[in-house]
């Protein structure tokens, strides 16, 4: 038995240890393929659920199903999966960025559940967030089964969340363009490949359980130069809705979690208010790829002043049904947000300037959906690929550049942090590699300590110091309390100068009469950002570190910038 | 010595017990206690390999405007200077990251679940992968406070044994307390056990500090358990292997816990321990 077992762990040494591109390649595959599953797994009971309770929206009780689907939801999500709340991603990405891509298994199905709740229902959120969430769980629990390491699990989490958007919409390079732009926030050939195997894995895997799928039919678009010059204004009007869309979501979010409400009344008040705006506006409700087709097939029926009004609503939908209790995220409703936005735009633009020539309706929907998926997410090559490969409209490339980067360079400029990243800046937790402040938060308090100090009693008389001295290139002496051996303060060679000079003195001082006890000093619980901003604020180059009233040891800046190079050179090579 | 123990506050007379062990022995081995008082019913604890949420009972965030002052009066009967944890990081809103730089952590024998409290034959499922995936010793404490006296390793030879070992030796220097090593023979005999801690450098603090080691034939396990005094601190090492190995034959650490009330101090397999 133990030969066969040897037998095995020589072989996967020698194929996998030596070279582990082999390796995450296929772990990869096999994480694109679990999360293309949990992708058409949401979809396909998105789609049943909805068809069920499709008769039942005409009714005027109707407004009670968000309601009940929310409450649903919030319960499940509280009470039995036990999950803190969100919609997925920045738990993600902040994994990513502290964590090493460590998520729990519980993540790969629950968000899944929770959203197929909320969704089903009729609430205002998308698929795609719960999808990424359960994908990259999936990466991430594949990878601490076969005990990779922190950049080879990173790369699984990656790869699930490529398969997880490849498959539910069947867009591949959006899927990988967004797991490397978004989530993992760096390019490097070891990602690369198998991400972009894990995305095909994913979409193969859709298309073989849904041949036909197609999320939006295909029309052919007239774009033409006379287009350029009215996209670049599309383009600032969905700068403009993002920065409202996220402004939106944030603060409707903050208002449920000042409330003193249960989560489950928050839940039944967010859901009923979707419902009620829902039976005025349908377009508001569930995920909307049905409007979204309709309005670029251009058979879209509502006038200028309703679509208009429609843009709010599905923005206040969006921000009720998340931020109070609801599980889901908001790719899907920025695409119906962005393509009413476009449309509005073409109707408004029909009105001002009746003859111009401009291209259809349905294409300035496309270009709308570019915009708010790259002004909120502020992320423009997800936005350009997510659109291209699901309309396969490669005839609007030129204008969908145009108003993708304008739409996050103008957001950018105005909500500097995308909807994904702004919590996490505020927490300090937005890490991306090679950035200063990750680096500096990847090297541990503990491995920078110097601890081969002498310590000295603060009854020591000068003379036996100054004897001590001869024989040690110390520059800081910390001294101590002889019975508690607390730590009392430090006595510093350049302090003490006058003292050395003068051997009158030394039978007549105590180092406790001349130590230095206002010198700043670190504890093991501090981050070292703030360590660093304390030698900065007081002129130092060495901290003492004490913890517990005991001297620890001495903390120096020659000593972070060795480890801060070694830790750098390790985040920026490819291996 | 500047180690620190974590203690999850239970803000309940059971609870009160559990965190008295914990200053207990703090105070025993000069060890720094930190408590930390949940506000929220989850926690997550990130290990090297493995993100560990934790599900406190309802019971964990009972009478939350006390806690802290329950907890402050526990200190101060035991004269110790009162540490709190606070968390830095979250996950999610309501999911705080809790360090794992700490040196030990207190655990009652489930944190998850109520019957824990009077259950004994069990030893819940996040324990148990904190014991896995924790690179310190974990305190699981008896039901009611046992203040204890001495110090049984249970040594099976393992290198987690080797590692209870060294444990409980550094504890016995550090309290001053009589250490008894216990050994089932299963597969080898007495000798192999004494070369054993010879070639690991430890037959020389074992002399010093242990009374004479007790060996058991494989059948009289029960019998070594028994022999345990209900006042010693017992330290093991867990056994490591997977789930379906212990539905099959049986955790031996759960066998053990559930047969006496002693405080146990657990090493698991990553847990990595220096004299």
């Amino acid at each position: 038995m133990s030969k066969i077992k040897n037998f095995f762990k020589n072989l996967f040494r020698r194929l996998f240890q030596l070279d582990d591109r082999l390796l995450l390649i296929i772990a990869g595959s096999i994480a694109g393929i679990c999360s293309g599953l949990a992708a058409v797994a949401l979809r396909l009971s998105l789609e049943s659920v909805l068809e069920l309770l499709h008769p039942f929206r005409q009714y005027g009780w109707a407004f009670i199903l968000p309601a009940v689907g929310a409450l649903l939801s919030s319960f499940y999500l509280e009470k039995i999966a036990r999950e803190g709340a969100g919609h997925g991603v920045p738990e993600v990405i902040y994994s990513v960025s502290r964590h090493g891509g460590l998520l729990r298994f519980r993540s790969s199905y629950s968000r899944l559940i929770s959203s197929f709740l909320t969704i089903g229902s009729g609430g205002s959120a998308g698929p795609e967030a719960p999808v990424v969430m359960s994908g990259s769980a999936i990466g991430s629990n594949i990878a601490k089964f076969l005990g990779l390491n922190d950049r080879q699990r990173i790369t699984l989490v990656g790869c699930g969340t490529a398969g997880a958007i490849a498959s539910i919409f069947n867009a591949p390079i959006a899927g990988m363009v967004f797991a490397i732009e978004v989530i993992l926030g760096e390019w490097k050939f070891v990602n690369i490949i198998p991400i972009a195997i894990a995305a095909v894995a994913g979409a193969q895997v859709s298309h073989a359980i849904i041949p036909d799928q197609v999320i939006f039919n295909h029309l052919p678009f007239q774009v033409g130069g006379a287009d350029i010059l009215p996209s670049l204004g599309l383009a600032v009007v969905t700068a403009m809705v993002s920065v409202l869309f996220t402004k939106v979501l944030r603060q409707t979010g903050k208002i449920a979690k000042k409330s003193s409400l249960p989560f489950w009344a928050r839940a039944i008040i967010g859901g009923s208010t979707v419902g009620i705006i829902g039976m005025f506006m349908p377009v508001v409700l569930a995920e909307g790829y049905h409007s979204i087709q309709s309005m670029i097939s251009g058979t879209f029926s509502m006038g200028l002043f309703f679509v208009f009004f429609a843009v709010f609503a599905k923005i206040f939908a969006t921000a009720m049904t998340l931020g109070w209790g609801g599980s889901g995220g908001i790719f899907a409703p920025c695409l119906v947000i962005g393509s009413l936005t476009g449309v509005v735009f073409h109707k408004m633009l029909m009105v001002l300037v009746p003859s111009f020539g401009c291209a259809s309706e349905g294409a300035y929907a496309l270009l709308g959906m570019t915009g708010l998926v790259s002004g909120v997410m502020q992320a423009p090559l997800t936005g350009i690929f997510l659109i291209v490969e699901i309309t396969g409209g490669y005839e609007t490339i030129l204008p969908l550049i145009v108003v993708s980067s304008i739409s996050s360079t103008m957001s950018h400029y105005i909500e500097p942090a995308s909807f994904y990243f702004k919590e996490l800046i505020e927490r300090g937790q937005f890490l991306r590699p090679g950035t200063d402040a990750r680096i500096l938060s990847d090297l541990n308090i503990r491995e920078l300590i110097e601890t081969e100090f002498v310590k000295v009693s603060e009854n020591m008389v000068f003379r036996k110091f100054i004897e001590l001295l001869k024989t040690s290139d110390q520059n800081f002496f910390p001294v101590i309390e002889d019975g508690t051996q607390e730590y009392k303060g430090v006595i510093q060679i350049s302090a003490i100068r006058k003292f050395a000079l003068d051997p009158g003195m030394y039978d007549m001082v105590f180092l406790n009469q001349i130590m230095d006890t206002n010198v700043m000093t670190a504890s093991l619980e501090n981050d070292l950002q703030e360590v660093l901003d304390m030698m900065d604020i007081n002129h130092m180059d060495s901290m003492p570190v004490v913890e517990n009233n005991r001297f620890v040891g001495m903390i120096s800046k020659t000593r972070i910038l060795d480890l801060y190079r070694r830790e750098l050179i390790m985040q920026t090579s490819d291996h | 010595m500047n180690y620190k123990l974590l203690h999850i506050f239970r803000n309940t007379p059971f609870g009160r017990e559990t965190f008295l062990q914990s200053l207990y022995f703090c105070k025993t081995i000069n060890a720094f206690p930190v408590a930390y008082i949940p506000k929220s019913d989850k926690f997550l604890m990130y290990f090297s390999n493995d993100a560990v949420q934790v599900d406190l009972d309802h019971s964990y965030l009972t009478s939350p405007d006390t806690a802290k002052g329950h907890a402050e009066d526990l200190f101060k009967e035991m004269q110790i200077k009162p540490m709190f944890y606070e968390p830095k990081n979250y996950t999610a809103s309501t999911l705080p990251d809790i360090s794992t730089n700490f040196d030990y952590l207190c655990c009652p024998r489930s944190v998850s679940d109520l019957s824990s409290k009077i259950g004994l034959g069990h030893i819940g499922p996040k324990v148990r992968r904190i014991i896995k995936h924790s690179t310190f010793p974990i305190l699981i404490t008896s039901p009611v406070f046992k203040p204890w006296k001495s110090i049984s390793v249970f040594f099976g030879g393992s290198k987690n044994a080797l590692n209870a070992l060294k444990l409980g030796l550094k504890i016995a220097m550090s309290s001053g307390f009589a250490l008894k090593i216990y050994t089932l023979l299963e597969k080898q005999d007495e000798s192999y056990y004494k070369d054993l801690i010879k070639k690991e450098g430890l037959a020389e603090p074992v002399k010093q500090l242990s009374s004479p080691w007790h060996f058991y034939e494989k059948k009289d396990f029960n019998k070594m358990l028994y022999d345990v005094p209900h006042d010693s601190l017992i330290v093991l090492g867990a056994y490591g292997h997977g789930i379906i190995k212990d539905i099959l034959l049986g955790s031996k650490m759960e066998q053990i816990q559930s047969t006496v009330t002693n405080n146990l101090l657990i090493t698991g397999p990553y847990c990595s321990v220096e004299l």
